[in-house]
């Protein structure tokens, strides 16, 4: 036997045997962990000393197609302390569309100093935009074992372009 | 294996039994070493792009009603995902049933192995380790084919080890609750696997090893079924099966003469009987979809046969109705009646304005003996397709179709001019797709058939040749040397077969073309893979991959690996949300489409432009691999990548 054949059969008892070892008859380790470990969400403490949130929004006509994308800019907040698994919800509610929604990010130990927080981009149908204006709140509100603690905030203009 | 260590003569004889085994197998399902990579080089491209997840909720029919079928019963009692109230649940004397079965039955024994594999090892590394073992064997395969066994072997061994390691670090668990699922999608990713491999040996044996393999790739990874490879719909399967009952057709004219000298594995009459048995198998996936193939199968194969002597087509008639057996039995246990397939009982769940990925429903063009959907399927209720009985009407239910096919050509060109160049944003398809604009045309999710363009300027040529050529002979004298010419000549019917089929197959959906729930017309996508075929089978195009192939697979990989990077740049950096992304892509797709056409119609009138048609018709092909690329790592997120490093690139592009 050559040795580029050796090694292909050693390569694949080698993947092989580790992926019949981890497995759950043999079970030697667990290879396959949860990235994020969703115990105990929503619990801890967290301190916020700043919080900037994006002076408008966005609606823009989509690129070739009639309906419109919403656009919010990220947020930042600066995180002075922090134990446990705070969640922090970053949302917008545009009453004059009924529209409300909200993206929710998961903190956890040793995440002090800024962080950016998103709101996923969204779809309107192209007949719910009539105007070029409307009034939007933005907010950030902070879950944590203290319950639910509202961080900012703030009234924003929600500018449309064609 | 274990009678190996029985005895001193028994081992040689059983390995060689097996070594023979084993090349048998090579020979009939994937035709020789280079259809072997070409097939392992599939899997690898899929199994890079899989999610184990639902798409489209029809998605839930076919998992629940496989989940059924492995508990021994075809009635569909509780929903082991999502909801009974999917599109395509049927109900029949108050119970529910999946459909498509061919396609669920195939997916019993992956389910098995399956459940075998991770009875042992787990779920969320089993693809993973999978994966690394198919990039050993591949890169094995390649080396041998090469002769650099060595080297091949060495960075083979090196890289499955490293790209195992990684999934290893960064795998996550798969719920095991996800494997039945998986097992369906296997089903598919192994039918595009079968189509890659097909068209290798179709074309390979049409002209040559290069043109085979270019084809491959091709009808593959630049049209969209890489797109919906991993994602069980009846789509894919019908393709494979299509494909090869072509191929099969296409033997039965030629088996005699082997091209490597071997005996061939079946007589020709062997041969035109597995087509028609193909075709058999494909009703128990889509009976109205069989019904085309069928129509056109009978159509070219009747008249240009070498022979229609009663023992051969006692063969052939004797391996359809075999092949028919399962379609009418699973009928005949759901409904009693043996050609009235699932497609044709009543709708469980209808509603009126199915949601975007909520609307993937829509049946096929009616099946042998059946009422149709004919026309307006999205708006008529389920109970209008009810079995009608007389033999007029079931021929007219049969061949309406096409009827209603070509009248919609003709009467609304503008609905033919959206299904295949512009898309673009429809209010009443844009409702349904959660207002975005994510229905391509054809030639914007596939613009490297542009170069089927070129066939104009062919024709063109060969007609005015034609009446140049001082000729006495009456037409009717031409139109008889013609049709002898397409008996006596086996590429010459298979190109006829090829054609009619594609031609039947758009003109059944037609109608209803454009539809919501779409995104590539995936109704039509086996005439994407036919049209690779018309593509590969232009003298210019093998001439440009034979004077130009470094120029084209450079375009291609360029195309692929800075455009996709270039596209997913503009998007982000845009917020072009995923209408728009989807936009840019038609928009840069036709503008390539267009180029590639002018170039290939230009090398088929004059070999000068072949260069540029070279790199036209790689960046062409790049276009329609991007898409599906960043659909599934960026455009589209549904569930876990069956490879976590997969899952990790896709997190990453997320958060860009």
């Amino acid at each position: 036997m050559d040795r580029g054949r050796a090694l292909v059969y050693a390569t694949a008892a080698v993947i092989v045997g580790v992926t019949v070892l981890s497995g759950p008859a043999i079970g030697l380790v667990d290879l396959t962990t949860p990235r994020y470990d969703m115990s105990g969400l929503g619990e801890g403490n967290v301190t916020v000393d700043e919080v900037e949130l994006p002076p408008s929004v966005a609606i823009d006509r989509g690129y070739q197609s009639q309906s419109y994308y919403l656009t919010v800019p990220d947020a930042r907040i600066r995180i002075a302390a922090i134990d446990g698994k705070p969640t922090v919800a970053y949302g917008i509610d545009i009453p004059a569309l009924g529209y409300s929604r909200s993206t929710t990010h998961f903190l956890s130990d040793g995440d002090t100093g800024w962080a950016s927080l998103s709101l996923r981009e969204d779809t309107l149908p192209d007949d719910a935009v009539d105007t070029g204006r409307y009034d939007g709140t933005l907010s950030l509100v902070v879950r944590d074992s203290d319950g639910k603690t509202v961080l900012a905030n703030r009234t924003v203009p929600v500018e449309v372009s064609e | 294996m274990s009678t190996g260590r029985v005895g001193s003569s028994a081992p040689v004889d059983a390995r060689e039994r097996l070594a023979a085994a084993r090349t048998a197998l090579v020979r009939a399902v994937v035709g020789d070493r280079l259809g072997l990579a070409v097939f392992l080089g599939t899997l690898l491209a899929v199994g890079a792009t899989w999610r184990v997840g639902v798409f489209i909720n029809d998605n839930y029919t076919l998992a629940n009603a496989l989940v059924a079928l492995v508990d021994g019963t075809l009635v569909v009692d509780e929903a082991a995902y999502g909801s009974l109230e999917s599109p395509g649940m049927q109900v029949y004397d108050g119970r529910l049933y999946g459909r498509n079965y061919g396609q669920v039955a195939l997916a019993v024994p992956l389910l098995w192995a399956l459940r075998a594999a991770t009875a042992v090892a787990d779920p969320g590394l089993v693809f993973a380790a999978a994966w690394s073992l198919l990039l050993l064997a591949f890169a094995v395969q390649v080396g041998r084919l090469t002769g650099r066994e060595p080297l091949c072997a060495t960075a083979g061994a090196g890289l499955a080890l490293a790209v195992f390691a990684a999934n290893a670090a960064l795998a996550e668990p798969i719920p095991a609750r996800l494997v039945p699922l998986a097992a369906l999608q296997l089903g598919t990713v192994l039918a595009t696997a079968v189509v890659a491999t097909t068209v290798y040996r179709l074309l390979t044996r049409l002209h040559d090893r290069r043109v085979g393999v270019a084809a491959a790739v091709v009808s593959v990874l630049a049209t969209p079924v890489v797109f919906w490879a991993a994602i069980p719909k009846r789509h894919v399967t019908v393709t494979a099966l299509l494909v090869s009952v072509v191929y099969a057709f296409y033997r039965s004219r030629s088996a005699s003469d082997d091209a490597d000298g071997r005996d061939a594995v079946l007589t020709s009459t062997g041969f035109r009987a597995l087509a028609y048995a193909l075709v058999g198998l494909c009703t128990w996936v889509h009976a109205g979809e069989a019904f085309v193939v069928f129509v056109a199968l009978v159509a070219v194969d009747l008249p240009t046969a070498p022979s229609n002597d009663r023992r051969t087509i006692a063969v052939v008639g004797a391996a359809f109705a075999a092949s028919l057996v399962p379609f009418f039995v699973t009928n005949a246990l759901i409904s009693g009646d043996p050609i009235r397939p699932p497609r044709m009982l009543s709708e469980f769940a209808v509603s009126t304005d199915r949601g975007a990925f909520g609307g993937a429903g829509g049946g096929g063009g009616g099946g042998p003996g059946g009422a149709t959907s004919g026309g307006s399927a999205p708006l008529l209720p389920a109970p209008v397709r009810v079995v009608v009985a007389t033999a007029a009407e079931r021929a007219g239910l049969l061949f309406g179709p096409f009827v209603a096919g070509a009248k919609s050509a003709v009467a609304d060109p503008e609905s033919l001019y959206r299904t295949f160049v512009r898309a673009g944003y429809d209010g009443y398809i844009g409702q349904r797709d959660n207002d975005q604009a994510i229905n391509l045309s054809v030639l914007e999710s596939a613009p490297v058939l542009a170069g089927v363009a070129a066939l104009v300027a062919t024709g063109g040529r060969r007609a005015t040749a034609a009446v140049r050529r001082p000729d006495d002979s009456a037409l009717s004298d031409r139109s008889r040397r013609a049709v002898r010419a397409l008996r006596t000549s086996q590429t010459g019917a298979t190109d006829a077969f090829v054609a009619l089929v594609a031609v039947l197959f758009t003109l059944v959906y037609l109608p209803r073309l454009p539809l919501f729930a779409q995104v590539t017309v995936r109704y039509l996508l086996p005439v994407y893979v036919l049209a690779v075929y018309a593509l590969a089978r232009q003298s210019w195009a093998r001439r440009v991959l034979v004077g130009h192939g470094r120029a084209a697979l450079w375009s291609y990989l360029g195309g692929v690996l800075l455009g996709a990077q270039l596209i997913f740049v503009v998007v982000t950096v845009g917020s072009f949300g995923r209408g728009g992304a989807f936009q840019l892509h038609a928009v840069v797709g036709l503008a390539v489409a267009a180029a590639f056409a002018a170039s290939a119609v230009g090398s088929a009138v004059d070999a000068r432009v072949d260069s540029v048609t070279a790199v036209t018709g790689g960046l062409a092909a790049a276009l329609g691999t991007n898409l599906a690329l960043l659909s599934a790592f960026a455009y589209f997120r549904y569930g876990p990548h069956v490879l976590p490093a997969a899952d990790w690139l896709a997190d990453l592009l997320a958060s860009a």
